[in-house]
């Protein structure tokens, strides 16, 4: 896509706005909404990349067909970006989705509208804690409402007239400065970014050919290959990188670019002085319970996988779940919470890929994978030799309410370990 | 988080719990709002020799026309498509058919066009655009080796003259 061809959008009020096509979702053709950052380096919204998966096997992106093995996490950055330059159509995509979202009970994860000014102002993980994402029908800072200060620590008064009035300077975007009434025009006023806005998590300066992780932390990619670690690893919230390093996000980087030539320019000079080598390809992989380390690509071939299918963990992303799986008990969202083994062992503080108000007091469970899904799968995929299945074991195994399989000898095979905190 | 399909290729597992999966979370509103942004783009820049709108008020249900490409044995014919989009567009394909009876190996005897975007390899990016310009590719260029109609295909690679011979006589014939 060209980034200087404007697209006329039609938006429901009938109002006309210019989007250029850089920053418009190839799966809903509407301005990026809380968008994620593929492994390729394409964008897409939230729901069209949830929408998008696959459930039975590796997931693909929708515009180049890589292939991907981990749901990752909206990328902050870009989502607080659209936020400041289209301010009204993504208050408008916010507004729909929200909706979407009440009807089918699934919700995208919240941001604390304390991080709305400049990834510079995020926080030690760079999300927010789940203390701050108790409001489940606000999907990211609410401009100008209350409940918004209260989080951001900025006082307001309301008027007689029940306008609120800011006493203090606020760090959420569209809001004036002291004291000043806050007129809906205002805030659909494109604010200037500034360099601030899109530095890199590591060097802090301007990002050159930026790289998202699979965290939706941003990078330089020098900064990227940098990093020294066997496994890649974010430097902010620890999470690893799966698969090898990600390619150069190319919208954002043409798009930065654009917006500051002069301090690219420099970055580009400065990056080809040092000539940084890149560092081949180092394949992350997922653990399983034997304690072999095996890419998600290999349980196809596995003749006895442990595999959970249709299960993601909201930590890493990594779907289907290789190895163990625990889910938390304590979390009553639909979504529900799941860890994979790695995940669980390293204790995630993370809320969930869904909003879901996990806490570090919640218990799991840990879950076996459900046999007779797995050889149905199987068997639908020819990956079972002709022989090679016992007829007698599959009539003697039922399935129970919450999907896993038991096998009907007298005693419980599902291995469940006790609720641990 | 349980994942129990997007729109990629698995459907909800019959297994699963429906307390506790991923399911597909594609509204009408959804699909119907990207489906009124491809109507646009197509009145906007039409591809060549196409155009496709909704049959009446049913957003869901297009017609299209193609004009047969010079230089092949359907070059003057016009050829009406039936477009079904599911309700989970674009996360399925579209269903596409013939409604002009055609002599093509591509084609079964019911209009059904079998084309790997139209099945296996469909993309939530794909648009009704990319489609009719890959069906007006394959009135050009048939792919015999993936036919569905084998007795089409095997005069095709053949007797090519004998097969445009009748590809032209059908054109005439119903799309004229």
């Amino acid at each position: 896509m060209e980034n200087n061809a404007f697209r006329d959008r039609i938006l429901e009020d009938n109002e006309h706005e210019e989007i250029p096509d850089s920053f418009v979702c190839c799966v809903c053709l509407d301005l990026l909404y809380k968008p994620i950052v593929l492994s390729c380096g394409h964008i897409c919204c939230f729901w069209c990349v949830y929408n998008s998966m696959n459930c039975l096997r590796e997931s693909q992106c929708p515009v180049c067909r890589n292939q991907y093995y981990h749901f990752p996490t909206v990328c902050q950055l870009l989502h607080f970006l659209l936020l400041k330059i289209y301010t009204a159509a993504y208050k408008r995509r916010e507004n729909q989705t929200l909706e979407e979202e009440k009807q089918s009970g699934f919700y995208s994860p919240q941001f604390d509208p304390d991080t709305c000014e400049s990834q510079a102002k995020f926080g030690h993980s760079g999300i927010p804690s789940s203390s701050s994402n108790l409001n489940l029908t606000s999907n990211s800072c609410n401009v100008g409402t209350s409940e918004c200060l209260e989080q951001s620590g900025s006082a307001a008064n309301e008027g007689d007239d029940g306008t609120i009035y800011y006493d203090g300077e606020s760090d959420i975007i569209g809001t004036p400065a002291k004291g000043k009434k806050m007129p809906q025009e205002e805030l659909s006023v494109q604010r200037k970014l500034s360099v601030a806005d899109v530095t890199c998590t590591m060097c802090k300066q301007l990002l050159f050919h930026p790289v998202v992780l699979n965290c939706g932390h941003v990078y330089c990619q020098t900064c990227v290959i940098n990093i020294d670690d066997e496994m890649l690893r974010c430097k902010v919230c620890q999470s690893p990188h799966p698969r090898g390093l990600p390619k150069v996000c190319l919208e954002l980087d043409h798009f930065l670019e654009e917006q500051f030539p002069e301090e690219y320019g420099q970055r580009r000079d400065a990056i080809e002085l040092k000539q940084i080598k890149v560092k081949p390809d180092t394949p992350s992989s997922c653990s399983l319970d034997n304690g072999k380390r095996v890419e998600n690509i290999d349980w196809w071939s596995d003749p006895d996988p442990k595999v959970h299918i249709g299960v993601g963990c909201d930590f890493c992303g990594m779907f289907p779940i290789i190895g163990d799986r625990y889910r938390c008990i304590d979390c009553k969202e639909k979504m529900g919470f799941d860890l994979c083994g790695d995940c669980y062992a390293s204790r995630s503080k993370l809320p969930g890929r869904f909003n879901q108000q996990h806490t570090s007091e919640h218990k799991f469970k840990l879950v076996p994978p459900n046999i007779i899904h797995n050889m149905m799968l199987r068997l639908a995929t020819a990956q079972l030799g002709e022989g090679s299945i016992d007829l007698e074991s599959i009539a003697n195994i039922e399935v129970t309410s919450d999907g896993a399989a038991l096998f009907d000898d007298g005693e419980d095979n599902h291995n469940d370990s006790e609720a641990t905190n | 988080m349980m994942i129990s399909g997007g729109g990629g290729g698995g459907g909800k597992s019959s297994w699963s719990s429906s307390t506790s999966s991923w399911v597909p979370t594609t509204s009408v509103s959804a699909s119907g709002k990207r489906i009124q942004r491809e109507m646009v783009e197509l009145n906007n820049d039409p591809p060549p020799d196409c155009s496709a709108g909704p049959k009446g008020d049913n957003l869901y249900h297009w017609i299209a026309t193609i004009i047969g490409t010079p230089e092949t044995p359907y070059q003057g014919g016009i050829f009406f498509l039936d477009i079904k989009f599911p309700i989970d567009y674009p996360f399925k394909p579209p269903e596409v058919v013939f409604k002009t009876r055609i002599y093509h190996c591509n084609v079964d005897p019911d209009g059904r066009v079998s084309m790997g975007i139209l099945k296996d390899d469909w993309s939530p990016a794909l648009t009704i655009t990319k489609v009719l310009l890959e069906v007006r590719s394959i009135m050009t260029n048939p792919d015999p080796y993936n036919a569905v109609v084998p007795g089409i295909a095997h005069l095709y690679s053949g007797d090519r003259a004998k097969h445009d011979d009748i590809a032209a006589e059908w054109t005439v014939r119903f799309a004229k």
